[in-house]
């Protein structure tokens, strides 16, 4: 099954996904469409006008682009997920590397959807990393039946 | 997605002894048809997609928790990324954060394939209520 992962750039969660047979969406192999196929200088940086287009569809022209720009990758692998795993308070989720309105918005547009999803706490400890990934490993086992 | 070419990033836990020398030349047997280039964390591999596949089975099966993996959306060595070339390196104060999470993920990874999983949901952080902090307050007075 498809599995969107929150961070969707995330190695720990991407591994993890993989590991435990499914197959994860990360932002890396839609990145790779753009390197491959669509003459920009600095994907995901640049974008087209196809980019803006999809981006209004997930928030509305108001919203500040940084956002608009990261549903318009992040949106369509939603759409297409059979399931989502998410990290709860990643800490590079927030702050110059990430954005805390777009976290917002993926969780929303994953609630809409309905889909099984998974949300975990960042581990700061062994225990804690532990349940993490138990709680991933029956999650994404229970995806099978 | 594209089937053509696949990047995989690996990535070697601190907790582990594997040196990123000895990943790629590792490496380098398992899959005849794929480039590698090593990196300070470990290697960058690219070749096709079903290539990539039995490399990354052989790897887990090889060093089972202590190599990491995720896909690249850049090629090796592009001059937009490579450090050679001066690239910028936008994902990478992320895989730095992510590396130093590694050895918990290694060792709760090691503990499920001793049967030792343990699913109970997350104890809930509150704040120290006031009278608490009033109790410690005066024990330290």
């Amino acid at each position: 099954m498809k599995v969107f992962i929150d961070p969707p750039n995330s190695m720990i969660l991407f591994d993890l996904v993989e590991r435990f047979g499914h197959e994860p969406l990360s932002a890396m192999a839609v990145i790779q469409e753009k390197v491959d196929n669509i003459e920009v200088d600095m994907p995901p940086m640049n974008i087209t006008l196809e980019d803006v287009i999809k981006g209004l569809k997930y928030a509305g022209v108001e919203v500040p682009s940084g956002i608009r720009g990261r549903l318009s990758v992040w949106g369509p692998m939603i759409e297409s997920a059979d399931a989502a795993v998410v990290i709860d308070n990643a800490p590079f989720a927030f702050g110059c590397v990430g954005c805390d309105r777009s976290n917002e918005m993926v969780k929303y547009l994953i609630k809409r959807r309905g889909i099984p999803s998974l949300t975990v706490g960042y581990p700061t400890t062994a225990d804690e990393a532990k349940v993490m990934v138990s709680r991933i490993k029956e999650f994404l086992g229970g995806l099978k039946q | 997605m594209s089937e053509e070419r696949e990047t995989r990033l690996l990535m070697i836990s601190p907790d582990s002894k594997l040196t990123p020398d000895q990943l790629v030349r590792n490496v380098h047997t398992m899959g005849p048809d794929v480039a590698v280039k090593e990196t300070c964390y470990g290697c960058l591999v690219e070749g096709s997609a079903a290539e990539m596949k039995k490399l990354i089975a052989l790897v887990r099966a090889r060093y089972k928790n202590e190599v990491f993996t995720k896909r690249r959306g850049f090629p090796l060595g592009d001059p937009r990324r490579c450090r050679a070339q001066h690239g910028t390196r936008p994902g990478f104060a992320q895989l730095e954060a992510e590396w130093a999470e590694l050895p918990l993920i290694q060792s709760a990874l090691d503990s499920i394939d001793r049967g030792d999983v343990d699913t109970r949901p997350p104890v809930e952080r509150k704040p120290l209520p006031v009278k608490g902090m009033k109790e410690i307050c005066e024990a330290f007075r």
